[in-house]
Order: C-alpha cells, then sequence, then structure tokens
C-alpha cells in the first residue's frame, strides 16, 4: 500500500473505533442486559441515576477542557522559551517540567484541593498543570530538534523569524509536540477518573461507588468505559500524530 | 596459508559467491576488490565463518575451518572492520585485551601486550591506555582497531575496508602504518576495499571479483598490465601508468648524495653546488629547512636571494610516499625535485620528476617480464629496490 | 568529545546570557512571583478545627517576621537588576535567608493565631505562601546559574539548611496544621510509607523481572516486538483505577480476593512493564552493529557477546527505564489505596472523605518526597553503574 493508503487506512480504522466506542456507550439496553448476565446475583447493576453516555461526555468535557487549556498555554510556552526573546528561561522551564513529571498525578489532584476546595474546580486546575508537562517538554524538545541547518538555509534565504517558525519550525516539530499532547491527553483521562474522588464526576463515579457499596457491576461498567476511553483516545491521537507528520519525513 | 577451494555462498537464488578458488601465501597481502555486491565482504566473512559457505573448502595452513568451533577459529584469526567496532564501554586497553581474554591469559602477560601494542601502531601507551573510544578520532580508533586484532598475535588477519572511513589523509597515514607493521609481522592477510589505489599501493595480489566470481588474481603490475578481461581493464581504469607509480616508493628512486649544509647561506656560492641542482639548508639536527637554486646563483643571485624556506612537513616526501603521491605533490607545489625526510624532519635525499619519469617508462619492460614468468599462485617477488 | 553534531546546546547560550545581561529576568520573574504572592494572596489560613473552611490571613499575621520576609522578596526583585558581579553574590544569599526567614513567619503566624484558641484550632500554609515558595524555588534557580563558584552554592544551601532547621526547632513550625496532623497520625504515617514502598518495590520488582526478558526477546524476534509492546503499550493507557477494576472479575474467577495487595501488585507490575520492556528493547537495538560483528569476528560466544557488550552497552537506558518506572508506580501505589492496598494513598483518600485537606496533604507531600526521591536515587545508581565510556554527561 502506499504511504498516503496508509494513512487514509490507520485515519479511517481510527475513526471507526471512534464510533464504534459511541455506539457501544449509547447502548443502555444492552449494558443492562450484559451486566444482569455477568452479575446474576445482583439486585441492580447498573448504576443508577445517570446512563454511561453522559458519565463519558462528562469525563470528555473535564479532560477536553484541561487538555485544551493545556495546548493554549504549553505549545506557546515551549515555543516562546526557544525563541530570543525566552531563552533566559528556557532553563528553569525544563527543569520545572522535569520536576513536574516525577509528581504523582494524585498528588496533584491531592496539593489542589486544599486550594481550591471540591468539586469540577480543581480537577481542571490539577489536570491543566499536570498536562502542562509532557506538552512544554515535547514542544520544546521539537523545536530543538528541528536541525540548525535548515533554519540557517531558510535564513539564508531571507525568510523572517516568524516564518521559518510558521513554516518550517512548527510543521517539522508537529509530530513530536503531537505525541506530547498525546502522553498529556491520556494520563488526563486516567487522572479524571480519580478525580471523581473529589467531587468531578465523570467514569471514576461508578467506580469508586461500586468499590464503596461493593457493587462489583457498578465498578465493571465504569472501568470498562474508561479503559475503552483511554485507548480510542490514545489510537486517535496517534493517527493524528502521524497525519501531522511531513510526508517527506515519513518512514 | 590460506587456500579457497571452489568456495560458493548461495542466498535462495542469488550467488553471492560462486566458485572461488584462490591461494593467500604465508606472509603475505591479498587484497578483495570489485564493485559494491561483488561479493568480496562475503568471501572474507566466509574465512571467519561470520557466513557459512554453502560449498566448497576453506583451509588455513591446511586444515579445513569448518572442522574447528567458530569460535575458536575466531580467536585465531585478527578481524579488522571498517566503522572498527571498538566496545564503547570499555577503554582501549580494556578493548585489546579482549582476545587474550577469551584465551585466559594472564593479567601481567595482557598489559604488557597491550602496551607493545599500542607503541606497535604508534600510539603512546600511557596516554591512550585508560582512554574510552569515544575520545579518540577516527584515525586513532582505526590504529586501536588494528591493535586489537593483533593481540593474541594471531598468523591470520582478516581486513574488511579498513582504512574506509577516515578522510584521505588520516587514510595515507594508516596505510603507511600498516606496511610498516606488516614489514615487521609478516601476518597472512586478506584485505577488502573498493579503493584501486589502495589494493595497488598494499595488496602483494589483488584478487578482482564481480558478481560472485574472480576475474582476475594477480600481481598489481601484473593486473595493470596484462588485464584478463575487458571488464578488468575498465575497473582498473585509464591511467595505468600512473597507478603502476603507486606500487613504487621513493626510497626506491630517490638519490642520497645531496649538498646540505648547516651553516644557512652565508658561505653558499656555485662552487658550493658542486654540480648539484640544490644546496638544501638543514639545521643542526639535519632537519629541512629550506635550499638554494644554485641555477639561480649561478646566475650572479646573491645566496640570501636565491633561497627558500620550507616547512619540511608541507614540501617534502618521505620514503616510504608512493611515486604517485609524490608526484601529486610536486605538481601541486610546482617543483620539478623533491627533498625526501624522515618523519621527523631530518634530510635524506631527493628525488626527481626525472626519475619518476625514467620509472614510469623503464617499469613497462620490467613488469611484463615479471608477469610473464608468473603463475597463478606463485609467490610473486614485488620487494622494494627492484624498480630500477 | 565525539557528539558535536548536536544543535549548541540551549543551556549554553542562556548562561552566557544570564552573564552578559543586565538583568537577571528568571530571577525577577521569581522574585515578583513570590512577593506578589506574599503581600496580595493570604499567607495562612485559620480554621477552628482540622475540617473547618479556613479564613485567609495577610502575611502581617506573622508580625515583624512577615514584613521581613516580604523585604527580603523584594530585595530579591532588586538584586535581580543589579550588575552581574554583585548579583552573582547577592541572589544566593537572599534566596537563602529568604526561604528560612518565610518557613519562619509561616511558624510564627500559626504561633500567633492559635495564641488562646482551643486546641484543635489549625493554621495551615495559605495559596500566598504556597506561591511565595514556588517563586523562591525560582530565585534559587536562578542563583545557582548566576553564581559561578561552588562555594558560594553550597554556603547558601547551609544557611537556608540552617534557617529552616532553627525556625522547625525553635520557631513555630511544629504549630502548622501539616506537623499537628503529623503528629496526630505519627502512630499510623511511618507504617503507611512502609506499605507504600513496599507495594512500589513489588510492582518495581516484579516489572523488572518480567520487563527486562521481555524486552530482550523483543529484540530477538520481530513479532514479539510488535506484540508484546503493543499490548503493554495499551496496558499502560488504561486509566489506574480502572484497571484496578477490571481486575476483579478475572482475579475473582482465579480466586484471588479482588480487594487488598495482590490486585494492587499485579495492577502496578503491568504498569512497570511498559518503560522497562520499550527502555530494555531500545537499549539493545541500539547497539552498534559494528561492535558486535566485532565481538563475533573475535570468537566471542553469544552469551559473552550478550553479557559483556550488549548488556553493559544497554544499561544506561535499561536503567532508565526502571527509573521512569519507579516515578509511575510510586504515584499509581496511591490510587490503590481505594481498593484496600493501604499506603500513603489511604490518608489522601481519607482526607478527601472526610475533606480534612491537612490529612490529605500528609498523604500527598510524602508521596511527591518519595518519587523525587526515587528518581534522584535511579539517576545516581546510574551514574555509578554505567561505563564511564558511554556515560551521557561525561565527556573527554
Amino acid at each position: 500500500m502506499s504511504a498516503t493508503g496508509r494513512r487514509y487506512a490507520s485515519a479511517a480504522g481510527a475513526l471507526a473505533l471512534v464510533v464504534a466506542f459511541a455506539w457501544l456507550v449509547a447502548q443502555q439496553p444492552l449494558w443492562e442486559r450484559a451486566l444482569s448476565a455477568i452479575f446474576p446475583g445482583s439486585a441492580n447493576p447498573v448504576y443508577p441515576g445517570v446512563t454511561l453516555a453522559d458519565l463519558v461526555v462528562r469525563h470528555l468535557a473535564i479532560v477536553g477542557f484541561s487538555s485544551g487549556l493545556t495546548m493554549l498555554v504549553g505549545i506557546p510556552l515551549g515555543v516562546w522559551v526557544t525563541r530570543p526573546s525566552g531563552a533566559d528561561f528556557r532553563e528553569v522551564v525544563a527543569a520545572a517540567v522535569d520536576f513536574g513529571q516525577t509528581f504523582p498525578p494524585i498528588a496533584v489532584l491531592a496539593l489542589m484541593v486544599p486550594i481550591l476546595g471540591f468539586g469540577l474546580g480543581p480537577a481542571i486546575v490539577a489536570l491543566f498543570l499536570y498536562g502542562l508537562f509532557p506538552v512544554v517538554s515535547n514542544t520544546v524538545a521539537g523545536i530543538e530538534g528541528v536541525p540548525r541547518t535548515l533554519v540557517d538555509a531558510a535564513r539564508g534565504m531571507g525568510m523572517g523569524r516568524a516564518r521559518i517558525l510558521l513554516t518550517l519550525e512548527v510543521p517539522l516539530a508537529a509530530r513530536v509536540i503531537m505525541a506530547g499532547v498525546r502522553t498529556s491527553v491520556v494520563i488526563n483521562i486516567g487522572t479524571a477518573t480519580v478525580a471523581a474522588a473529589v467531587g468531578a464526576g465523570g467514569l471514576g463515579d461508578p467506580i469508586i461507588r461500586g468499590i464503596n457499596v461493593q457493587n462489583f457491576a457498578y465498578v465493571l461498567q465504569g472501568a470498562t468505559a474508561a479503559a475503552l476511553l483511554a485507548v480510542v483516545a490514545d489510537s486517535l491521537l496517534a493517527v493524528t500524530e502521524r497525519l501531522l507528520t511531513p510526508r517527506g519525513l515519513e518512514a | 596459508m590460506i587456500r579457497l577451494t571452489e568456495v560458493t555462498k548461495r542466498y535462495g537464488e542469488t550467488l553471492a559467491v560462486d566458485r572461488i578458488s584462490l591461494e593467500v601465501p604465508t606472509g603475505e597481502v591479498s587484497v578483495l576488490i570489485g564493485p559494491s555486491g561483488c561479493g568480496k565482504t562475503t568471501t572474507l566473512r566466509m574465512i571467519n565463518r561470520l557466513i557459512e559457505p554453502t560449498s566448497g573448502l576453506i583451509e588455513i595452513d591446511g586444515e579445513d575451518v569448518m572442522s574447528v568451533s567458530p569460535e575458536e577459529l575466531r580467536r585465531r584469526i585478527g578481524y579488522v572492520i571498517q566503522s572498527v567496532g571498538l566496545f564503547p564501554h570499555l577503554t582501549v586497553a580494556e578493548n585489546i585485551a579482549t582476545v587474550p581474554r577469551l584465551l585466559g591469559w594472564k593479567r601481567e602477560r595482557i598489559a604488557s601486550r597491550v602496551r607493545e601494542l599500542l607503541a606497535v601502531v604508534g600510539l603512546e601507551p600511557a596516554e591512550y591506555a585508560e582512554k574510552y573510544p569515544r575520545q579518540l578520532s577516527g584515525g586513532q580508533a582505526q590504529r586501536v582497531g588494528v591493535a586489537r586484532a593483533l593481540a593474541a598475535d594471531p598468523p591470520v588477519l582478516l581486513m574488511d575496508e579498513p582504512f574506509g572511513a577516515v578522510d584521505p589523509l588520516t587514510r595515507e597515514r594508516l596505510q603507511a602504518a600498516f606496511e610498516r607493521i606488516q614489514r615487521e609481522v609478516r601476518k597472512t592477510v586478506v584485505l577488502v576495499t573498493h579503493d584501486v589505489d589502495e589494493a595497488i599501493r598494499l595488496g602483494d595480489r589483488i584478487a578482482l571479483m564481480r558478481t560472485g566470481r574472480l576475474e582476475q588474481y594477480d600481481a598489481p603490475e601484473a593486473l595493470l598490465d596484462h588485464p584478463a578481461s575487458k571488464f578488468v581493464h575498465d575497473f582498473v581504469g585509464a591511467d595505468r601508468a600512473l597507478k603502476r607509480l603507486g606500487r613504487v616508493r621513493v626510497a626506491d628512486v630517490m638519490r642520497t648524495d645531496v649538498v646540505m649544509t648547516a651553516d644557512g647561506t652565508r658561505k653558499i656560492d656555485v662552487a658550493a653546488c658542486s654540480g648539484g641542482r640544490f644546496v638544501y639548508l638543514v639545521d643542526d639536527d639535519g632537519v629541512l629547512e629550506g635550499w638554494v637554486d644554485c641555477r639561480v646563483l649561478a646566475a650572479g643571485t646573491p645566496a640570501e636571494e636565491a633561497g627558500t624556506r620550507v616547512d619540511w612537513r608541507e614540501a617534502a616526501a618521505t620514503p616510504d610516499t608512493t611515486l604517485k603521491d609524490a608526484l601529486s605533490q610536486m605538481l601541486g607545489l610546482g617543483f620539478r625535485d623533491l627533498a625526501v625526510v624522515d618523519d621527523r624532519g631530518r634530510l635524506l635525499g631527493e628525488v626527481s620528476l626525472r626519475a619518476i619519469e625514467q620509472t614510469m617508462s623503464g617499469s613497462d619492460a620490467h613488469v611484463s617480464n615479471l608477469a610473464e614468468g608468473e603463475v597463478l599462485g606463485a609467490p610473486a617477488d614485488t620487494g622494494e629496490g627492484e624498480v630500477e | 568529545m565525539r557528539n558535536e553534531g548536536h544543535p549548541i546546546p540551549a543551556e549554553a547560550t542562556s548562561a552566557d546570557r544570564s552573564h552578559g545581561a543586565r538583568v537577571d529576568r528568571v530571577a525577577g520573574f521569581g522574585a515578583a512571583v513570590a512577593l506578589s504572592g506574599c503581600v496580595a494572596l493570604p499567607f495562612v489560613e485559620f480554621r477552628e478545627n482540622r475540617i473547618a473552611s479556613g479564613v485567609g490571613e495577610a502575611v502581617t499575621a506573622a508580625g515583624w517576621l512577615g514584613w521581613l520576609a516580604c523585604a527580603l522578596l523584594a530585595a530579591a526583585l532588586v538584586a535581580a537588576f543589579l550588575p552581574h558581579a554583585i548579583r552573582a553574590r547577592a541572589l544566593p544569599a537572599v534566596a537563602a535567608v529568604s526561604t528560612a526567614v518565610v518557613v519562619a513567619a509561616l511558624g510564627s503566624a500559626a504561633t500567633t493565631l492559635q495564641e488562646g484558641q482551643p486546641a484543635f484550632a489549625r493554621v495551615s500554609i495559605g495559596p500566598g505562601a504556597w506561591v511565595a515558595i514556588v517563586g523562591i524555588a525560582v530565585v534559587w534557580f536562578a542563583a545557582w546559574r548566576a553564581s559561578a563558584d561552588v562555594r558560594t552554592r553550597w554556603l547558601a544551601v547551609a544557611l537556608a539548611v540552617a534557617g529552616v532547621g532553627a525556625a522547625a526547632l525553635w520557631g513555630g513550625v511544629p504549630e502548622l496544621s501539616l506537623a499537628k496532623e503529623y503528629a496526630a497520625q505519627s502512630r499510623r504515617f511511618w507504617p503507611l510509607v512502609g506499605q507504600h514502598l513496599t507495594l512500589a518495590g513489588a510492582g518495581i520488582g516484579f516489572g523488572a523481572l518480567i520487563g527486562i526478558p521481555l524486552g530482550v526477546v523483543a529484540s530477538r524476534s520481530r513479532i514479539a516486538r510488535q506484540v508484546g509492546i503493543g499490548v503493554v503499550a495499551i496496558i499502560q493507557t488504561i486509566p489506574s483505577m480502572a484497571m484496578l477494576g477490571l481486575l476483579i472479575a478475572p482475579l475473582a474467577a482465579l480466586g484471588v480476593r479482588a480487594i487488598g495487595t495482590t490486585p494492587a501488585i499485579i495492577a502496578l507490575t503491568l504498569y512497570a512493564l511498559l518503560p522497562i520492556v520499550r527502555n530494555t528493547f531500545v537499549g539493545l537495538a541500539g547497539v552498534d552493529p559494528a561492535a558486535l560483528d566485532a565481538g563475533r569476528g573475535m570468537g566471542m560466544g553469544r552469551a559473552r557477546l550478550f553479557l559483556g557488550v550488549e548488556v553493559p552497552l544497554a544499561l544506561p537506558l535499561v536503567l532508565e527505564g526502571i527509573r521512569a518506572a519507579a516515578v509511575l508506580v510510586i504515584g499509581i501505589a496511591a490510587v490503590t489505596a481505594f481498593i484496600g492496598a493501604g499506603g500513603l494513598g489511604v490518608l489522601v483518600f481519607q482526607g478527601w472523605g472526610q475533606q480534612a485537606d491537612d490529612l490529605t496533604l500528609l498523604g500527598a507531600v510524602p508521596m511527591v518526597v518519595l518519587a523525587v526521591a526515587a528518581d534522584a536515587l535511579m539517576r545516581g545508581l546510574g551514574r555509578v553503574v554505567v561505563s564511564p565510556g558511554i556515560r551521557e554527561e561525561a565527556a573527554a
């Protein structure tokens, strides 16, 4: 298959996964039947009050909002420290990002609660902050990974700094930046599950509730959906990563 | 002695090496050469069984290589490759000690052998023994590679494009060093290269291969003068006369009866020339500093003005320089005569363009005589000094 | 040095910049952040008991120490604008002193605010102080870079440690809510730390025991590589809480209790796999083929080639994989508390359950310390066991 063909095939595959996942979580009756079959002894195997689809939507909203914010702040920050105007801060940002990545995600969440209280707010701030680390570090690595000779050649042809950034550095770094976004989003989907414990809602709710009331059917619903969500999001972002790779650089 | 008899290597449908037979006499250098994909590296790697032959017989000193285990066999064969392959996590000394350690030598014996070998390849033991490969230049790394291959004093040395990955100047030095070492140790060497000049310079005989087959196996002179086929003729190239100069060293044609003085230009006049073309200026240690042109002197110019001051590193040849390189140096400098110095710059003599010309015209007859009387496999006498 | 092909390291250029520049922008930024946190945000929070909601108190609650802290941060801001020769000494000094004074001010505020209050009143570190601490950390960073000589640096560190130590021993630091919470929980705190380390250690240990051989197999077989690394990568994307939930059914079928230590260790092992397997594979795949060819050509057997060449050359990356796994697993071990596996996560989840922030922090802060310590330990180990010939930072 040609390179172009492979691109479209993998994109189509990822889209099919997304559609299949959306369809699956929307089949509330199917889940009811399946869970009754797996847990025949349980009187109410289905997490009450809210459909699985709603939980997925809420989960996605939390992750989507915080990750969007992360990209909005993280990518420009990463680019800025590679510019002469921000070069002074490159080291301190790199050190902070390295240090931050050793923090357990749950600890970041735990540190936010005393400052911001319970609920959606601290969850989104924690996800936003924790998500910054991979995005910033990959943006810096991506931009700095662009061969100096190319930048010199562009400068030699009379391209301005802004043009070099937009037409050369960012496209060549796009794949690495996107890999950072992917890591960030996947971690955030996981941390958002834990954030249910501080009242953020989402797919962590049935898992935590299920453990607390010893109803493993609840746990299974939340866990299956959260796991599938993470895997689907990961493969979708992997395809995006690939589509952002300039054709000339494709392996 | 290494003997290959009808050696064949087949990969599925393709014949990588097709019934090659050749003999490398003990203490000689045979060069395998040919276009890429001709099977030269495959042939080399079958000798130490990094590649197992499909059929045929390979013997080292009469012993079938298939009769010993590959590991044991390889410990008796030195192996040098283009990318050197030094172990980056081990020091230079530890790298050289690899095979002696495999053979279970005593610690002191290994240590003294390492020092000895570093000196042989021209690296100061005290300075280099504890360095790591990444601290070496490409040329130094390859010297260590050669030392490592010689560590257990194997009778046979296999070299796969050993000087291919370095710049031309370093390559020239490595080749000269190899020639010097080979004169001392007299190993039976099989060397793979794609560089015709290198083959002519280093080989006692050359095996030219093409698509797995042996086109011609002969002394360099015979290959140049009597190509067995159009392919050999074309591969060797049109400048055969020039290539032949690659076989002859400056030492063979240089004059040593040159006039030199350590007194500077003060006492030099036409009489001092005593018929020579130049009066060479040297310092108290005999290191070349320049010369005075006697013809300019004869025209009445004072000695101070007829003199030329030079740096011996740039404007002189060594006895080991091939005539080809010396000629190229003369053309580059615009000289008709070139001073010859040793490796510390001490004047030994001079070589003239005329002497080189004579070699070119004279050697035709000489080499063809040699080639006529030669039979495949018989040792060729190509020692220095016979071209005159 | 061989790696000359790399672009000029950014550190070199920016370090030169900080030397030549008239203003140390990093120090200025850090000091401004710290100062604004100190002045504009509540420095501490007062609560009537450990679960009551807090009331913010300004830095003035700390009395003269509070004023001094703000003054020092202002001084740091000024120091950022001084010529390099002066700020090379001024910045480390002001960083060290302000660190100690902020800690002392926290203690002083805690003591003052709790005077005449019932014993269960609490004073915790407020957002202003947190911001100040982050800002001071940035000033430290700039000071480290600005001071060229090692003596100034370690003198500053010694000064800060002594100051903080004095504040902790003789100042009001034990009056801070986190210290009080620790005092209240000290009986179970250390056993929980031990549990946390056991869980994480078991996960890393089993992860290495399974992951390293898996990485070796992956480097030898294409199919093992594609399937093995693919599966392990999918495992890695699954949220830890979901993983623990998903393990319940299969473990129940095997007759293993789905709650407690066993499923936790299984999950932690699974998460430890990816970095270890991948790095082992990448490390082995990255071994110079020329070194292997040379080794084989010299008569080294398979085992000797593997142990003598491949393993030492892949070691830095394998250790890096174990380091990444350790950091990851220490974090995930916290989540396993919710299925009853214990560890510091117990304090975090209980803190959330009781809305007791101090308890949450008592779990979270040591967790961060453990992760950072494991990170540093593994990096240190790498420096000791990796051959100087292939160590990253060592140069000719």
